[in-house]
């Protein structure tokens, strides 16, 4: 349940870590720690009525219910947690251009449009239905990033309501649900039923079912949810023709575009033995040696697109 | 087995036309190979036989060639011609020579000069001898570069030669004396 609302945000596991150090401004944090915390005090009612012995329809009727209240309120909840505040024509008329220009183009509902006043440049779309859809931006990137470069994240991102990933990301993630509500049923159900050895030996099993049903579920999301995001890029990049300018703009976002080195080859080569692999440790060597992350697997898949077109 | 420097190097004379065709970029005629300069009598004598060497390519080549040493104390080997096939050949002839000599380690890099039609912008790709793949550079004004150019280098021949996948790695020639001190 946590993880499908931060899928819809525009840069995922490349700069997660980044976010959550900056817990004040880190919308990702935000939004996990929101649904954390939904999801802890969820499963927690379930447990309670599982252990006092509440039949096993009436939970999966009043589970089913909150789940359903979660994808419900879902656009609310991440409104709320991010401090992003739908924002009219008059406040914003510059970026109302840009998304109108995107949907008129690509014959799209036009969403409801919000502002994150964060420095940190990102974004992220919301919504249960394309038509009630909201797409936020924080200020930051409006401020860094180049008209041609917001147009192409908030094509990413209606690209991300166009495919309906929040609701595809809340089935899935309904699977580990299931799980973990059939690990502690199988966990308490086998603790009421006495200590027979037969059913102690099928409880076991029972909940190693349940674990590993859930950690493979959540795999499952995991993979899903990166899979999404490729295609909302090339999607994305299909609505405005310009695959570069959404690789140059995740490069911003992702802070991999201060990765691009500025020191001078001879000085580098000079400093040290700078290629063969010396004995750095921790941070120095996973910045240096890093050998793909997340963003630079999205560069590169933009530009064989942009290859293609060209 | 692993490409030779020069099997690579020689990629080149496939990966201009899609460049010219993706991205209007022209062989400019200039290429140049950089190895740190060491002080002794083996590398002097190298440095002379290679200027000999260049030199006498002259008549049947459409070559001509400068040596340059930069504020680092790398020696350019600086080569002009009209047609691609006779500068790669004479910077393949070069880097060959420098490790022939037990230079290897002191190689550098490779560059090769393109300009745009579009703009005149001078765009470059580097060739890393110690990782033995290409990368994009592209200098505006000043020292910063110009990502979105680079990037479409990339995207235009990213797959038809070995090139550098880790973007942290592209390290920038700044003040490049391929056409500064003619």
């Amino acid at each position: 349940m946590i993880i499908k609302q931060i899928r819809a945000i525009l840069y995922v596991s490349g700069t997660r870590k980044h976010a959550w150090q900056k817990r004040d401004t880190g919308l990702t944090a935000r939004i996990i720690v929101s649904f954390a915390v939904l999801t802890i005090l969820y499963l927690g009612f379930l447990t309670v009525l599982v252990y006092i012995g509440i039949n096993f329809i009436a939970i999966a009727v009043i589970a089913s219910i909150m789940i359903f209240a979660q994808w419900y309120f879902s656009d609310k909840i991440v409104l709320w947690s991010t401090g992003a505040h739908v924002v009219s024509r008059e406040q914003f008329p510059e970026l109302h251009d840009i998304v109108e220009r995107i949907v008129a183009r690509n014959s799209l509902p036009k969403p409801r449009i919000a502002v994150v006043n964060s420095r940190i440049p990102n974004a992220f779309a919301t919504g249960k239905t394309p038509k009630s859809s909201i797409v936020a931006v924080t200020t930051g990137l409006m401020d860094q990033l180049e008209t041609e470069e917001v147009e192409a994240v908030v094509a990413h991102e209606l690209a991300h309501i166009k495919n309906r990933d929040v609701l595809v990301l809340t089935l899935a993630s309904l699977f580990s649900t299931v799980a973990w509500y059939l690990m502690q049923f199988s966990f308490y159900g086998g603790m009421h039923r006495g200590r027979s050895r037969d059913s102690g030996g099928a409880m076991v099993l029972m909940m190693i079912a349940a674990i590993v049903t859930w950690f493979v579920s959540f795999l499952i999301i995991r993979a899903i949810s990166r899979y999404r995001e490729f295609v909302a890029d090339r999607d994305g990049a299909m609505m405005t023709g310009k695959p570069t300018k959404l690789a140059n703009a995740l490069l911003k976002i992702s802070g991999t575009m201060s990765k691009i080195p500025q020191r001078d080859l001879r000085q580098v080569e000079g400093m040290n033995a700078f290629f063969i692999i010396p004995a750095l440790s921790g941070d120095t060597f996973a910045s240096i040696f890093s050998t793909h992350p997340p963003v630079q697997a999205r560069i590169q898949k933009l530009m064989e697109m942009e290859a293609a077109m060209s | 087995m692993p490409k030779s420097d020069s099997d690579i190097l020689f990629s080149i004379s496939s990966a201009h036309i899609s460049l010219e065709l993706n991205l209007g970029l022209k062989v400019s005629g200039r290429c140049a190979v950089t190895f740190k300069a060491v002080s002794g009598s083996l590398f002097h004598d190298m440095e002379q036989d290679l200027k000999r060497f260049l030199a006498s390519l002259h008549p049947e080549f459409d070559l001509t060639f400068r040596a340059v040493t930069d504020q680092y104390g790398y020696l350019w080997i600086i080569l002009e011609g009209s047609r691609i096939e006779d500068l790669l050949a004479g910077l393949t002839a070069t880097s060959g020579i420098v490790e022939e000599r037990g230079f290897s380690d002191q190689l550098l890099a490779a560059v090769f000069e393109f300009q745009s039609e579009r703009d005149s912008s001078f765009q470059y790709l580097i060739y890393n001898f110690k990782r033995n793949n290409f990368y994009p550079f592209v200098p505006n004004r000043g020292k910063s570069r110009d990502t979105e150019k680079e990037m479409k280098i990339m995207s235009s021949v990213g797959e038809e030669v070995p090139f550098e996948r880790d973007m942290s790695l592209w390290y920038p020639l700044w003040d490049l004396p391929l056409r500064s001190l003619v």
